[in-house]
């Protein structure tokens, strides 16, 4: 009975551990929007951020993610 | 009783699972989507802000008016005038559902947009997720294939 009793605790402990909601491809439909890209909406604006992050730190790169948001390929 | 509780619980997570080639489509979604006997459909899973689909639905539009197949479009937008407007501007000459509950999305379940769920007699025959380059050719050789 006690054993019962802490495995259903830790049942209901680790639950908080999992996700409670996955997002499904059709409901992709925000992360889709320009906006969300990494860069933001301006190119430019992504262009010249990574100029002042190389001057200031002599270092570039690792800055980009690769696809889309709807889930295909 | 504790076993019980217990088993709940652990089952409590686990979503619905996605329909699957040769599984038969449930009784209420048969109703909704209406199709005829021994006839192939082709059913497109699509939305308005997914740019793959967009780039597909042209070809399947064009798979639809040389009468290879039966389509049926099934919009997954959250708002039937986004889909509305999506299918106008692309002009889409096949039937469209318009998926607001999301009763037909949450049933097949598709790993990615867009999908296209081959069916006859209400049997899942043959899926395909994401992009592809030329599906109309894909399509009809598919139905080719399946007759």
């Amino acid at each position: 009975m006690l054993k019962l009793t802490i495995l259903a605790l830790s049942a209901l402990l680790f639950m908080g551990c999992s996700m409670t909601k996955e997002v499904k491809p059709w409901e992709k439909g925000n992360l889709a929007k320009p906006i969300m890209q990494f860069e933001g909406l301006h190119p430019l604006v992504a262009k010249f951020d990574a100029h002042v992050y190389f001057s200031k730190e002599a270092a570039r790169g690792g800055n980009g993610v690769a696809g889309g948001g709807c889930g295909c390929n | 009783m504790f076993k019980k509780t217990l088993s709940a619980l652990l089952f409590s997570s686990l979503t619905l699972m996605a329909l699957e080639t040769g599984e038969t489509i449930p009784k209420d979604i048969q109703t909704q989507l209406n199709m005829e006997e021994d006839k192939v459909y082709v059913l497109n899973f699509f939305a308005s802000w997914c740019k793959a689909c967009k780039k597909e639905l042209a070809l399947v539009n064009k798979v639809h008016n040389e009468k290879i197949t039966n389509i049926i479009g099934i919009n997954v937008d959250k708002k039937k005038e986004e889909g509305e407007a999506f299918v106008q501007e692309l002009e889409l000459q096949f039937p469209v559902i318009y998926d607001e509950e999301k009763a037909l999305v949450e049933t097949f379940s598709p790993i990615g947009f867009p999908a296209v769920y081959y069916v006859k007699n209400n049997k899942v025959l043959h899926t395909i997720f994401g992009a592809v380059d030329n599906i109309d050719e894909q399509i009809a050789s598919d139905i080719k294939e399946i007759k």
